[in-house]
């Protein structure tokens, strides 16, 4: 029984090298999965469609979108991390995939470093924060100021999210302490600041622009160190609070062991597609700044936001088991 | 008469050729997926969003509306034949919708829901027309004490839902809160009864626990079986159309589902699962005789049906004047407008006026398609239950494991198909009922979400429930309503005392 079993092994393991080989030569000779770690629908979900359309195009093989959400996005990172390293299955990994998530869960379901091969970082996400037009505030201190004589709240999309944290890092630079609301997503936090049951929020740019835009929403300011491009008359917190920055963004990683030739050419196909007017067009219609990196830069990118978030994750006292 | 014009406008987008195309498409690509077991309008939508890329931004918003409302549509189909509730809305629709089909009326059954459906498609699509922004208005007074309150009342309600034991209904409720405590604990981050897995920690998937318990377990009950519960169904199928009686006994039911619904519809969360178990609890209420309920009544049928179309339509309403999505497809809606370099938002409305008004028009062409395709096809659906069950249930099961893996890409989802499955067969040796048990699982952590929310933004204080008029309110309908269930018991309770004093 064992030796049958070695003997299939072995089989089988040659015929795997065999494909390995024949991929490498030809990478790539069938669809492609992007994996997304969050339900259909969403900022990242919307970008990743976008880019696996395009990209399609540029590796003359499908780029096919599983969205495997779960867990804040560790289910579909960990999937990808223990999936073969031969360039099929690749991530849209998001700050929440490859810094917070590590930082704050105490379980470790994979290494955001050691388990991956660094593609490119493809966007950058700026977020904002907005309160109800009804919240008498006009702009960032003059918040702080009310925060300190009564008590406030604020919305986000959940515990230990991007969004959550941006806050968490704003009460304690400003030494006030703002209760957090977390939500089931970004969807229904938004409702309940549009209809003043809290009065502030911390949200994605693109997600609020259209309610900042019609004025159910007045942002007080965006959390990038430098104004958003799309929104020039909003300030920036740092101008408030100065080394205040935070935002979200998106990159593509495969599984760590990916062939470098493997790499190259999803990067070169990722930059291509980046490039394209069309996805230019639609990425500044949502207030998303478009970086397609080199692997190198994108490996450099998440040392420096485990290094930036580490810090105010612990003072957060933010985790998850 | 402004409202004339828009929809005007409306029409003329609406009814361009490509455009009813596209309708068309939607509509029968929606019956088709409903029709399948456990495939959602969710996984289908996502998979055609990169088609979308390539068209028109309404003509894609047109496809993937058919989409959803068809598939609303079709969901009622296999819960009526076979039990297994297409849709999560079509959960309730098993239930009396089922044992109609046993009793040889399956035709009868199928052409109530497309009558009902399309009646409520047309009166909440224009109920969008006219009040979309109003309404919208009312859904934002809801804050988290609101929907506490709401969802106690969806809960008390439940109770009325059972027939049979009170107790054994509680029981089930209770089972469903704890289920639906499963995943993470939002507001700390602590993973609840998830044994370690991380495939658990977002909760049990809903479409994996009403498939278990409603479909694999009459799958188990029928190989049991078989002979002579199947031979009842396919010997009398003669009568494919509703009688004159049954046309009156349904034109109540329908009006009352449709109002349900196009209310429940609007508010975000589950709206239109709420809504058709709303309208089965109260047709059975103010029946004359409700213990028809569970039986194959077919006010049980009528009303659950339209409520959950009507809620479907107006679903549309937060999502079109806010942007904001009421449930994943919704979600969906967006991601393809955002594609379409379309932001979502109030400004829809005014920046977009053809869209606007021409998905509004297409939704109600969408459902009068729906009532055409659909009502020719009866006679086809019904000829499905002649198939030899050796050879329907292993299809059945299949499709169910596929449509389920769908939803997430989600093993565990199978498991757990497996485990209620084995649950929900259990559970029917030992006549306990699956309704209130779906019901609890949506509700419950809906349930515990507001009241811990209402209780840390109004600082700990409970008073909030209370204070609020809306929230009151609700919570005295509440009160109402488990004085009326209680005061039978009650009464009943003392008659039999009587009647053992005496003998």
């Amino acid at each position: 029984m064992t030796i049958k079993l070695t003997r299939r092994l072995l089989l089988g393991a040659t015929l795997a090298l065999g494909f390995a080989g024949a991929a490498l030569a030809e990478f790539p000779d069938r669809p492609v999965t992007l994996v997304i770690p969050f339900a259909a629908g969403g900022s990242t979900d919307v970008v990743g469609r976008i880019v696996a359309d395009k990209m399609s195009a540029a590796l003359g093989q499908q780029v096919i979108v599983q969205n495997v959400g779960g867990a804040g996005g560790s289910l579909g990172a960990g999937q990808v991390a223990k999936a073969d390293p031969d360039g099929y299955t690749i991530l849209m990994g998001t700050v929440a995939t490859h810094a917070l998530n590590p930082l704050i869960l105490k379980q470790k379901p994979y290494d955001p470093v050691a388990d991956f091969a660094p593609v490119s970082l493809l966007v950058l996400v700026p977020n904002v924060l907005a309160v109800n037009p009804e919240l008498p505030v006009n702009n960032v201190q003059e918040l702080i100021d009310l925060a300190k004589k009564e008590p406030l709240s604020y919305a986000s999309s959940g515990n230990g999210t991007p969004l959550h944290l941006s806050g968490a890092l704003f009460n304690s630079m400003a030494g006030i302490e703002i209760t957090h609301i977390p939500y089931k997503g970004s969807g229904p936090a938004l409702t309940d600041v549009l209809g003043n049951q809290v009065p502030i929020i911390f949200d994605n740019l693109p997600s609020t622009s259209g309610h900042l835009k019609s004025g159910k929403l007045k942002a007080l300011g965006v959390t990038t160190a430098e104004r958003a491009p799309s929104f020039p008359d909003i300030p920036a917190i740092a101008e408030t609070l100065p080394g205040y920055e935070t935002y979200s963004w998106n990159a593509l990683f495969a599984p760590a062991g990916t062939p470098p030739e493997v790499v190259t050419k999803l990067n070169e196909a990722a930059k291509t597609a980046m490039a394209d007017p069309d996805v230019i067009k639609q990425m500044d219609g949502f207030s998303t700044t478009i970086v397609a990196s080199s692997p190198e830069e994108l490996a450099e990118h998440v040392k420096a936001e485990m290094a930036k978030w580490e810090p105010v994750v612990r003072e957060a006292n933010v985790s998850l088991d | 008469m402004e409202l004339l014009s828009n929809l005007g406008l409306g029409f003329s987008v609406a009814g361009s050729f490509a455009n009813l195309a596209f309708c068309l498409i939607g509509a029968i690509l929606g019956t088709l997926i409903g029709v399948l077991p456990g495939i959602g309008a969710t996984a289908t939508i996502a998979m055609l969003l990169p088609i979308t890329f390539q068209l028109e931004p309404v003509s894609s918003l047109i496809m993937l509306a058919g989409i959803y409302y068809g598939a609303q549509y079709g969901g009622s189909t296999t819960a009526i034949l076979i039990n297994m509730p297409g849709e999560s809305s079509s959960a309730v629709t098993a239930i009396d919708g089922y044992q109609m089909a046993r009793k040889g009326r399956a035709g009868a059954a199928l052409a109530i829901c497309a009558i009902g459906s399309f009646f409520a498609g047309t009166v909440s699509t224009f109920l969008v027309a006219i009040f979309a922004p109003w309404l919208t208005e009312q859904a934002l007074k809801f804050g988290a004490a609101e929907y506490f309150s709401l969802m106690v009342l969806g809960l008390v309600m439940s109770v009325v839902l059972a027939h049979g034991s009170i107790v054994k209904a509680l029981a089930m409720v209770v089972l469903g809160l704890l289920l639906g405590v499963v995943g993470t604990d939002i507001y700390t981050g602590t993973p609840r009864f998830t044994m370690g897995i991380t495939e658990y920690a977002d909760g049990l998937n809903f479409v994996a626990l009403a498939v278990g318990v409603f479909g694999i377990a009459e799958i188990l009950r029928n190989l049991e079986d078989e002979s002579e519960t199947r031979e009842v169904m396919t010997a009398s199928v003669r009568n494919l159309w509703p009688t004159r009686e049954d046309f009156r006994a349904m034109v109540g039911p329908v009006l009352r589902g449709t109002g349900i619904g196009s209310l429940l519809g609007i508010l975000p969360g589950g709206g239109a699962i709420l809504a058709s178990f709303a309208s089965y609890t109260m047709e059975k209420k103010i029946s004359k005789n409700p213990q028809e309920f569970g039986k194959g009544a077919i006010a049980g049928v009528a009303g659950p049906e339209s409520a959950n179309n009507a809620g479907a339509q107006t679903s549309f309403i937060p999502l079109l004047t806010l942007g904001i999505p009421a449930n994943p497809v919704m979600a969906l809606m967006i991601g393809a407008m955002i594609i379409q370099g379309i932001v979502p938002g109030p400004s829809v409305v005014t920046d977009q006026p053809e869209l606007f008004w021409g998905i509004i028009a297409s939704m109600w062409i969408g459902n009068l398609m729906l009532v055409v395709l659909n009502l020719p096809l009866i006679g086809l659906w019904v000829k499905l239950l002649t198939v030899p069950y050796y050879i329907l249930f292993p299809i059945i099961m299949a499709m169910c494991s596929i449509g389920v893996y769908s939803v997430a890409s989600n093993t565990f989802d199978l498991y757990a198909v497996a485990f209620f499955g084995l649950l929900g067969y259990l559970m029917s040796k030992l006549r306990f009922e699956p309704a209130p048990l779906l019901l609890g699982f949506v509700l419950g952590p809906l349930l515990e979400e507001n009241l811990r929310r209402a209780m840390i933004l109004s600082r700990g204080d409970a008073t909030t429930f209370v204070t609020r008029p809306i929230s009151l309110t609700l919570l005295l309908m509440s009160l109402g309503v488990l004085v009326l269930v209680l005061l039978p018991a009650i009464r009943k309770g003392r008659d039999e005392v009587f009647v053992e004093s005496e003998g």
